[in-house]
């Protein structure tokens, strides 16, 4: 039986194998932390080992690595980026900026707590995070992943409108296109 | 290179009246301070007469407590190998100032970007109201008077549980029974 609980398991597992192991980061640096992913990405880290690579578009991509502080108005292309994203999508929170706003705390342009506006999966502290870091945020990632608890995107269409209260407060001139998933 | 400078401050002086000079720099620099009508003219004079061709720097200094904005345009002149500073003040209440794009084009940049963080406005200057800012109804950002933590705790949001920064050492050894090392401790709080 197809619809048994049982099988249902193991056509999650098989799913959530897959996925945890091609991880593909859609290649966008917001801020300083963008630095840090050619090292995690060439030959002395090579992610590629754990499926990590980079797609080129967002709508080929898996995951959207927010790499340092955003401004006001990268958050505008950000939201339309996440947006345009196909399922399975994760977002990881990358440096200190992301968390708290870091050394922009007092900062007229930039926010200080992303997961008011954008669902994190994982966050990775650090200002910045060397690639040993980041290598471990996606490690947890993947953890996540295989257990069915990496459900940012779920949770963000469930909540889209407290989500888009909070991110039309930034963004008064909400010229951006409504998807509908 | 003092005779230069002194050279250099006569042909000023003898076609600038208002020019005021302060020479008390070492070495390659030199001060004039004009009233904000003459800065066309001198900036013109300086680059086509003089040879200073290379415009370095435009800034913009918030004299909060005089009421005043001072623009200071930094021109070099690859030749004599010296850099003149030209300064002028303006009303801080209505800042309004010549545009002086046609003279150096890479003035526009700075323009747009002194409207948008000063509010000086620049007669003459063509170009689209947004440009670092976007969807911006606050008063100029760089201006003194703006508080911006205030407005940034207003507008964004805020992790709570750590507003006051202390050290959290201390609570670190009593959770996990780590140890600080002697020389770590000297930098404690």
């Amino acid at each position: 039986m197809i619809n048994d609980k049982n099988s249902q398991k193991i056509v999650d597992f098989i799913q959530n194998w897959a996925r945890k192991h091609s991880i593909w980061v859609l290649a966008y640096g917001t801020g300083c932390g963008a630095i840090e992913i050619p090292p995690t990405m060439t030959s002395r880290y090579d992610a590629e080992r754990l499926g990590v690579r980079g797609a080129a578009t967002p709508r080929q991509a898996d995951v959207l690595l927010i790499t340092g502080y955003l401004t006001t108005k990268t958050l505008k292309r950000v939201i339309r980026v996440y947006e345009q994203m196909q399922d399975p999508k994760y977002v990881i929170g990358f440096g200190s900026c992301t968390i708290n706003g870091g050394m922009y705390y007092d900062s007229y342009n930039t926010i200080k707590v992303l997961d008011k506006y954008l669902p994190v999966d994982v966050y990775i502290n650090g200002c910045m995070p060397r690639p040993e870091a980041v290598l471990s945020g996606f490690a947890k990632l993947q953890e996540l992943i295989a257990q069915g608890k990496a459900n940012g995107a779920q949770k963000y269409k469930d909540n889209l409108d407290w989500y888009r209260e909070n991110q039309k407060k930034i963004i008064p001139n909400w010229v951006m296109p409504e998807y509908n998933w | 290179m003092d005779e230069l400078k002194t050279k250099i401050i006569e042909r000023i002086k003898a076609n600038f009246q208002d020019a005021t000079e302060n020479n008390s720099f070492n070495y390659n620099r030199l001060d004039f301070n004009v009233n904000k009508t003459t800065v066309p003219s001198i900036l013109f004079y300086l680059k086509d007469e003089m040879g200073f061709k290379h415009l370095s720097h435009i800034t913009c200094v918030d004299w909060l407590e005089e009421g005043e904005l001072e623009l200071i345009f930094i021109v070099w002149s690859p030749v004599d190998k010296i850099k003149v500073f030209v300064r002028t003040r303006l009303d801080r209440e209505n800042p309004v100032m010549d545009n002086i794009d046609m003279i150096w084009r890479q003035a526009h940049t700075y323009e747009r970007e002194f409207r948008e963080m000063f509010g000086i406005q620049f007669t003459g200057l063509e170009a689209p109201q947004d440009f670092l800012l976007e969807d911006w109804d606050g008063p100029p950002p760089m201006r003194r008077d703006f508080h911006t933590e205030e407005y940034a705790s207003e507008t964004f949001f805020e992790r709570p549980g750590r507003e006051d920064a202390g050290d959290v050492r201390e609570e670190i050894i009593k959770r996990s029974g780590e140890e600080i090392p002697d020389f770590a401790k000297k930098y404690s709080r």
